[in-house]
């Protein structure tokens, strides 16, 4: 019984692992690719619809909708899974702290994401970007230091019942470290759970800093898929909305519903759900 | 002995207020540690001109920034209990009232989106978690993940772009015409055709994440024993999903409510700003544009506030609810 749901765990550990490699490599390539890509300039070409010159048109100021589209995307991508991982990170240290130091320090860490639920984020942070106009590191910080409480919710009792499993104290009466108790017994069980908080971050903290760009709230000079939504909203009642709005506006719901298609796939593949049916207790 | 709901309902109220107390700190402390003088900032802007000692005193005044800051602290605080938030000088109006004006916009809107979103999701989610993996679960979970996956603000401006301009049915902008009619019904009525868009867009996104609550409750629900009573009995149809579904899905709803309100709140935000509808963020977000911390300000410690207490009512509600079981 004890090894009965390694062989999957670590697969779709491999998979995780897979595509977050795949991702880091796309991510590496977008920056790589985007030095060599022709300047985000402007130029005396206002609002020309799409042709074979600018694939899909220019902006108000002249700017080429498609080459903004490329060079927004690592940066749009990118900047949405360093903060998930950041918040991930967070919320891991502080359910770990909470799971092993005591019942003072997990009441005070639950009291704590008992406050921070309650605090409407939204208006805070529009307080604090208005002030300082994050950009790429200043958005991370902020949306990570708001975003992080809900993972504890979800990571804390799923941390807690591994550690009070059998197997575990099973282990560790027959003489294995804590270490290899972690690596070997609660790492593989809770790593699907990790993987689907992880998604549902990246998913988060796309919505919000795409909707910081689209406010105009982050620093001018970082362009994201938001901010050239932003850049449409003055060409509505024109016919350049076509190739403005469009296009960011369908390649970042395309990133949003592919991560949510990857969460699925993966949720169904067996991990969570699954494991659940399949618990011998 | 006192009950223990009042009991948890006054803890609640505590962790409330101690969240609104370290906001109005952090509100009045953060232009103040941040580096820059808000009344340079302020003359920075578009407004600026030249002052001379004595009118950059008096402004300083007028902004509260004379004295040390425990002075300013005192003269804040005070201010805030009597209800005074400052005045709003590109609006050239009090902040309160400024707010006063804008508040039932935005109350208006949440209140005619809420009972749509709560229905269509309990509705849709209960149809699909009733079975599971057929022909209605399937279509309307696929539909639903993809509006999921539609930011607010794309939803909104879509929606202004098809209904609005590229097939003008409804008004684009605005929460009533230019001038108003007198004809109090006609009033009405126009008001109501300018909410029609707002209040879709901000139902739109809202109903994604109840339809996944309902859906995941009513899967639950489905294997347990009352509901396979009920199956057995022949009670089927609207009378299943009301009585049986619906009604143990009451409190989750709920619980979900308090926490789905800052989320709400956001959402606002940006349904207002696109439709440029003369609610609270609307109001907010002019007041980031124009540099108008003191409106800013004010605007984020009311709109706090309002959050913090609505979301105390639910939770209250909610509790007492699960209690019953």
């Amino acid at each position: 019984m004890l090894g009965y749901w390694s062989p999957i765990t670590q697969s779709t550990g491999f998979i995780s692992r897979g595509a977050i490699a795949a991702a880091g490599v796309l991510v590496m390539a977008g920056f790589a690719l985007s030095e060599s890509l022709p300047q985000y300039k402007t130029s005396p070409d206002v609002l020309q619809a799409p042709s074979m010159e600018h694939w899909l048109g220019t902006n108000g100021i002249g700017q080429d909708v498609f080459v903004g589209l490329v060079r927004a995307a690592p940066i749009t991508v990118f900047l949405a899974l360093i903060t998930a991982t950041a918040a991930l990170v967070l919320a891991l240290a502080a359910s770990s702290l909470a799971a092993f130091g005591g019942s003072r320090i997990r009441s005070a860490i639950l009291r704590l994401v008992d406050v921070l639920q309650v605090i409407p984020s939204i208006l805070l942070l529009l307080l604090l970007a208005a002030w300082i106009q994050p950009g790429f590191l200043g958005l991370v910080v902020l949306l990570s230091l708001t975003g992080w409480h809900e993972d504890v919710r979800v990571a804390l009792p799923i941390l807690l019942r591994e550690l009070t499993r059998e197997n575990v104290h099973f282990a560790r009466r027959m003489g294995a470290s804590r270490r290899y108790c972690l690596r070997h017994h609660i790492l593989p069980a809770i790593w699907p759970a990790i993987v689907g908080l992880f998604l549902q971050n990246v998913r988060q903290a796309a919505l919000k800093t795409a909707g910081f760009g689209f406010l105009g709230l982050t620093d001018p000079r970082l362009l994201t898929w938001g901010s050239m939504i932003q850049d449409s909203m003055d060409y509505l009642y024109t016919e350049a909305w076509l190739w403005l709005l469009l296009p960011p506006a369908g390649a970042l719901s395309l990133f949003l519903v592919g991560i949510l298609i990857i969460g699925e796939g993966y949720m169904s593949n067996g991990s969570l759900s699954g494991k659940e049916h399949h618990d011998p207790r | 002995m006192v009950p223990p709901i009042i009991l948890n309902m006054l803890s609640g109220l505590g962790v409330r207020l101690l969240v609104f107390a370290l906001l109005v700190l952090l509100v009045f402390f953060l232009p103040r540690m941040l580096p820059g003088d808000p009344v340079e900032v302020f003359l920075s802007s578009d407004l600026s001109r030249n002052l001379n000692g004595a009118e950059s005193a008096e402004l300083r005044a007028q902004f509260g920034l004379a004295g040390d800051w425990p002075q300013q602290l005192g003269v804040y605080l005070w201010d805030l209990i009597r209800g005074d938030l400052g005045y709003s000088v590109p609006h050239a109006a009090p902040v309160s009232e400024l707010l006063r004006a804008s508040i039932p916009w935005t109350l208006l809107l949440i209140s005619c989106a809420a009972p749509i979103f709560l229905f269509v999701g309990a509705a849709g989610g209960i149809e699909a978690g009733k079975a599971p993996g057929a022909f209605f679960d399937r279509i309307a979970t696929g539909v639903v993940m993809v509006v999921a996956s539609i930011p607010p603000f794309t939803s909104a401006v879509l929606l202004l772009l098809a209904f609005g301009i590229l097939w003008p049915v409804l008004p684009s902008g605005g929460s009533e015409p230019f001038f108003p009619s007198s004809n109090p019904l006609q009033r009405d009525f126009d008001i109501a055709r300018h909410a029609v868009l707002p209040v879709l867009a901000l139902s739109l996104h809202e109903i994604s994440r109840f339809y996944f609550l309902a859906r995941g409750e009513a899967i639950t629900l489905s294997q347990r024993p009352f509901i396979l009573n009920a199956c057995g009995r022949g009670i089927k149809g609207w009378r299943l999903r009301t009585t049986y579904y619906g009604r143990s899905l009451f409190p989750v709803f709920l619980a979900r409510m308090s926490d789905a309100l800052t989320g709400l709140f956001g959402a606002v935000l940006f349904v207002e700003i696109v439709f440029s509808y003369p609610g609270t963020g609307h109001l907010i977000y002019n007041a980031i544009l124009d540099r108008d911390y003191i409106l800013l300000q004010g605007a984020v410690i009311v709109m706090a506030g309002l959050v913090l207490l609505l979301n105390w009512i639910i939770d209250a509600v909610a509790t007492s609810l699960a209690r019953r079981g």
